[in-house]
């Protein structure tokens, strides 16, 4: 087997078992799309035009439930900020990438992607690429697929399920799983009881002002911690 | 239309957040203070969501006992296993035992 073959079953059997935690986002992007009255193949192409669950999840709900587009929107690009880190952290491995390379890397930058690229920063540059893009591509294509899945699922699963609190339910569990320090933790009670007592604002506008007061407040609980 | 101009407003600033110092700054360091705050983002957005997403259009919090005990077993499967699928498993279990016996 040539090393570039070798590289590229890498990145396949390194993608695929990371993948199992996105697929009951996928099935209920797929059903929350059905349900939000948004046309299906425009739900859908937030798989490959956002390309990133939680941005999508919260978009479509926000935009399904009757929130200001502004609004939505809004949520949605706050709940992907975090790539930022991503960005800068791989920054310097992508300098030795070709342009096309670079313009390609970030798009297939997802959570998992991230994790399994870190692990490889000190790969040769070619080694590097061939396994960004196996790995990057499996997570795309499984996306897709399963996102497709679960909009054909929809129109199935019957509302009395009420099967958009699921929505809810899935972002509890990466909450509580992203919870490595109390002030994550004051973040996110601070997050939610701000919005709550925000409720009555329109637009569902006090969504962000939960989320802007949650980060101040963990930062400063941090700045206390260290 | 708006749906998909919306789609395409926060794939193009989901991209630019992937890339933005991959292709433009790469020489350019995230302060400290901003790296500290990002780290926040997660869990202040999501928890803040999942009080949004229970808000009906009146602007009044829809919650009762079955919300409140899936968040309660969910949150302890989720810690206990960190695994998605037994979370939503558990957790829309008990929402939906909860709510069929009350």
């Amino acid at each position: 087997m040539s090393p570039d073959r070798s590289i590229v079953k890498q990145g396949i059997a390194d993608a695929v078992p990371l993948f199992v935690p996105a697929i009951p986002f996928a099935f209920v992007i797929g059903v929350v799309i059905v349900d939000s009255g948004i046309s299906p193949v425009v739900g859908w192409s937030s798989s490959w035009i956002i390309f990133g669950g939680a941005a999508q999840l919260t978009l479509i709900s926000l935009l399904g439930s009757g929130a200001a587009v502004a609004a939505a929107i809004s949520a949605g690009l706050v709940v992907n900020a975090r790539h930022l880190m991503y960005s800068a952290a791989m920054a310097p491995v992508f300098q030795h990438q070709p342009r096309w390379m670079r313009w390609i890397g970030p798009y297939l930058l997802i959570d998992q992607q991230f994790a399994l690229a870190m692990l490889r920063a000190d790969d040769d540059r070619r080694t590097f690429r061939t396994y960004y893009l196996s790995s990057g591509l499996v997570f795309w294509t499984m996306w897709q697929i399963t996102t497709v899945v679960g909009i054909m699922l929809g129109p199935i699963v019957p509302v009395s399920w009420s099967l958009e609190f699921a929505v809810s339910i899935l972002f509890l569990g990466l909450i509580v799983m992203g919870i490595d320090k109390y002030p994550k933790l004051i973040a996110a009670l601070v997050g939610a009881g701000v919005t709550y007592l925000s409720a009555g604002m329109p637009n569902r506008a006090g969504l962000l002002v939960g989320a802007f007061v949650g980060i101040l407040v963990g930062t400063i609980a941090e700045r206390i911690r260290e | 239309m708006t749906d998909l101009l919306a789609i395409i407003a926060v794939g193009t600033g989901t991209y630019l957040s992937r890339g933005v110092f991959i292709l433009a700054l790469a020489n350019k360091k995230i302060p400290d203070s901003v790296l500290v705050a990002l780290q926040f983002v997660a869990p202040a957005v999501l928890s803040a969501l999942i009080v949004a997403l229970l808000i009906d259009s009146d602007g009044n919090i829809a919650i009762g006992v079955a919300e409140v005990s899936a968040f309660v077993v969910g949150g302890a499967v989720a810690y206990k296993t960190r695994n998605h699928i037994l979370t939503l498993i558990t957790g829309m279990g008990v929402f939906w035992l909860v709510r069929a016996l009350i």
